[in-house]
């Protein structure tokens, strides 16, 4: 009893909702419907990336609310979101798992890395930018990028 | 005038000319001549055990065939089960043999020994049942178990293990024919005379003991013929290395043989017995059953899991024969009669699906070479015809919808379950058991089957030898046909069989079941008011899949395609070596029958000299021994080496010693002689 009051006394714990965020949705999203299935591609990041989308999806940030999902397999994926450059390794993968998906498919940056190579431009290991090595959609710029920007761009995405 | 003996001596003497053409001819003309012989047998064979079962009966004496005792002959329904079901799989598996054997060259089953032994085997087989006096029976089971050991050594040369599992063969049914000699024996000096009229006319006068002993004796040697636990050890080893022809009639013909003549002996000559016996048989089925399905379940030879089957559903057809006596001793004859009926249309759908899958596993081996189904996969496209029966036959052995042996298996359940009504402790106790052990063994032949079919054939080839394989020659594939058509006829209108199923019961003493009756069609037990139409069944299972599968192609038709190619977690392609094995999909079902398995393994480390982290080699072993074999063989074989070994001493050859023991023994016999008489 004591944990039913509890919950109705604390109501909702996640930030309210921010205003939409600027921008048009893009024209291949809007057959999305609202519903977005993402999964996740470390192309070679450092992992502060990860750590902030991982903060995304927690309650606080809460991108399912907005319709993002993330899945385990690009078969079920509608969104790769792709952080870090692009390492020599990886490159091939990163094809490989954006071609699985089906279409309509969008390519989503994050990280200053994913967009310019950011603190790891020139190194021996680096192939390119996310943009060298597939078409990309959208970018979310910041070294991390802030969980919000990440939840905006979903959002874009969403169309909510 | 009865067209069996016409037919019975067509078949004698066409193996007969069968076995001197294997003898005589070269190898290039040798091969057909002697296909064509056997299959000429069979049909003469089948066409006996047609006539016996269309309600004609025959019997003869031929006193000047055999010494002293002469040669007794006779033909009913029951027999004709057996003979027609024999001579039905010698044709089919004689035009196969052709084929296997063509391309072999003059070793192997296309060498004269074999080619001579081929058409005596199919002939015993389809005699054996004819036989109606002790000494006529015994000299044919001697003969075809003779024959048949010369057909298990055929290839020989090419396989060392074929040695050993001769001598065990050998030894085993030898041991079988031991203890049938002394039941037979005993049986006969009391009952007063040995042919089987007069054994059957003497047997109420035989004490009660003497009766059950003889049935032990003999149960315990037609259940070893049959392949149940515990004298099973030479089937998974015989069967497997015998040529894939030779293969098929032992699984087959040769196994219900023993069905034949337990049913022959307990029910028929013995008159029935004791609840007891039947118990016994019961247990003895329901072990084989699921011990036998939980083996093959394990096995990753191909062979050896078919093998494994046959002893499985033997085990079911036991467990019929043993329900059917049990009634016959509580006196609810309709329904002992459904449990036979039952237990004979097994025999009859399990002769169908499993020759024919061992003539399939007989075509992979011959194409690839291989029997491991770790290293085979990918034959589908290979091997489509091949493919496409073997599925067909597993279909059947897997006793579900809409295969035969589903319908088999589902009278033997619907026997079982309303022998509920019988009253007494031990009924009510074993029936349900043996209800639960049927359900247990069908589950896991489907996962065996699967496994055999899925990693056998599906999938990509796990060794270029796999790789390499070519669909079977023309005539292997008109054999396995005939078997195919066997089975589908089955499956579809088992009813045809209800008159000569319930003539066979009948032959016995029962009163028909009319377990089979309905034109065929429909299958209606009138005593339990059940009934069953395979053909509805097949035909709204087809509806079924025809709609699960068309409807969204029709659907999808609409859309765009595009073709993508495998995901592969971004990696690299999935190579064969990541596919299920055999091993590997068996292996949950190891983990929960472990304690019934108690499977071996060996984890071998080896780490680089440098450092004990780093390792340079992982050697895993697991082997899945055959546990009643361990327990059971290995301590009598020590035993029999320990007093092997300490009877060398006697033998110390001095020949005063000789001597001496010829002149105890001597005096030994003479104080005996003088004593006793
Ligand atoms: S953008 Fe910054 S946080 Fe993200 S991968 Fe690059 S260096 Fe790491």
């Amino acid at each position: 009893m004591g944990l039913l009051r509890r919950i109705r006394e604390t109501g909702r714990a996640a930030e309210p909702a921010p205003p939409r965020p600027e921008g048009d949705v893009p024209e291949k999203a809007r057959e999305l419907g609202g519903s977005v299935q993402v999964r996740c591609v470390d192309a070679g990041s450092c992992n502060g990336c990860e750590i902030e989308i991982a903060a995304a999806f927690n309650p606080v940030y809460d991108a399912e609310r907005y319709g993002a999902r993330q899945v385990a397999s690009p078969r079920h994926a509608d969104v790769a979101l792709v952080t870090g450059p692009v390492t020599r390794n990886m490159a091939e993968p990163l094809r490989r798992t954006v071609a699985a998906m089906g279409e309509p498919r969008l390519v989503v940056a994050v990280g200053d890395c994913a967009i310019n190579c950011g603190e790891f431009a020139g190194g021996h290991g680096v192939e390119g930018a996310v943009a060298d090595v597939v078409p990309v959609d959208l970018t979310v710029p910041g070294c991390p990028p802030e969980p919000d920007a990440i939840v905006a761009a979903l959002r874009r995405v969403t169309g909510r | 005038m009865s067209a069996i003996p016409a037919a019975l001596a067509t078949a004698t003497t066409l193996g007969g000319a069968g076995a001197l053409a294997g003898l005589g001819l070269p190898y290039r003309l040798r091969v057909p001549v002697v296909g064509l012989l056997t299959a000429g047998a069979g049909v003469a064979g089948a066409a006996a055990g047609v006539a016996a079962l269309g309600g004609s009966r025959w019997a003869t004496d031929l006193p000047g065939l055999l010494p002293l005792v002469g040669t007794h002959l006779a033909v009913d329904a029951l027999a004709g089960v057996f003979m027609a079901v024999a001579g039905a799989v010698v044709v089919a598996v004689a035009v196969y043999g052709v084929g296997y054997a063509a391309g072999h060259g003059p070793h192997g089953l296309g060498s004269r020994t074999a080619q001579a032994m081929l058409p005596l085997f199919a002939l015993t087989l389809v005699l054996v049942p004819a036989a109606a006096s002790v000494s006529t029976f015994l000299v044919l089971w001697e003969l075809m178990a003779l024959v048949s050991l010369l057909l298990v050594l055929a290839e020989h040369r090419e396989r060392a293990s074929v040695r050993q599992a001769g001598v065990w063969y050998a030894v085993m049914t030898h041991l079988g024919l031991v203890l049938l000699l002394a039941a037979f024996a005993l049986f006969a000096a009391r009952a007063g005379g040995e042919t089987f009229a007069a054994l059957r006319a003497g047997a109420h006068t035989v004490s009660p003991t003497v009766r059950g002993l003889v049935f032990v004796l003999a149960g315990l040697a037609f259940t070893s013929k049959a392949g149940a636990v515990p004298l099973h050890a030479w089937l998974p080893r015989a069967h497997p290395e015998a040529p894939s022809p030779v293969s098929a009639l032992m699984s087959t013909a040769m196994v219900n043989l023993g069905v034949y003549g337990l049913i022959r002996t307990g029910l028929d000559l013995l008159g029935g017995g004791p609840a007891w016996w039947w118990l016994g048989l019961i247990a003895v089925g329901g072990v084989s059953a699921v011990y036998g399905i939980l083996q093959a379940a394990m096995a990753s030879d191909l062979k050896r899991l078919l093998a494994y089957s046959t002893s499985e559903n033997m085990g079911l057809v036991f467990i019929g024969v043993g329900a059917c006596g049990l009634f016959t001793s509580y006196g609810d004859r309709p329904l002992a009669a459904l449990a036979l009926a039952a237990a004979l249309l097994h025999v009859v759908n399990h002769a169908a699906f499993k020759a024919l899958l061992f003539c399939a596993a007989g075509s992979v081996v011959r194409s690839t070479g291989l029997r491991d189904l770790d290293r085979l996969g990918g034959l589908r496209s290979r091997m489509p015809a091949t493919a496409g029966l073997f599925a067909l036959a597993a279909l059947g052995a897997v006793a579900l919808p809409p295969g035969n042996g589903f319908i088999s298996e589902w009278l033997l359940l619907q026997s079982l379950i309303h022998g509920l009504q019988v009253p007494g402790v031990a009924v009510a106790v074993v029936l349900p058991l043996s209800v639960a052990l049927i359900a247990l063994s069908a589950g896991i032949a489907a996962a065996a089957f699967v496994k055999a079919l899925g990693v056998g054939f599906f999938a990509r080839p796990r060794s270029p030898r796999a790789d390499g394989a070519r669909e079977a020659p023309p005539l292997m594939i008109a054999g396995m046909g005939l078997l195919a058509a066997a089975c589908v006829a089955l499956a579809l209108v088992p009813g045809l069989l209800g008159d000569a199923l319930d003539r066979a019961v009948s032959a016995i003493g029962l009163p028909g079941s009319g377990a089979l009756s309905g034109g065929g069609v429909r299958v209606r037990l009138t005593d339990i008011s059940a009934s069953l139409s395979p053909l509805w069944v097949v035909a709204a299972l087809a509806v079924a899949i025809m709609a699960a599968v068309g409807l969204p192609r029709l659907y999808g038709r609409r859309r765009r395609r595009m073709n993508a190619r495998l995901w592969d977690c971004g990696g690299g392609a999935p190579t064969p070596r990541m596919a299920y094995t055999a091993t590997s999909f068996a292996e949950p079902l190891q983990r929960v029958f472990d304690d019934v398995l108690a499977p071996e393994q060996d984890l071998n480390v080896t780490p680089v000299r440098e450092s004990a982290y780093l390792v340079e080699r992982v050697r895993f072993e697991r082997r899945v021994p055959d546990r009643i074999e361990h327990r059971l063989y290995e301590p009598v074989l020590r035993a029999l080496a320990g007093t092997g070994r300490s009877a060398r001493r006697l033998a110390g050859g001095s020949v005063h010693l000789y001597l001496g023991y010829g002149f105890v023994g001597l005096v030994v016999l003479l104080v005996a002689l003088a004593v006793g008489w």
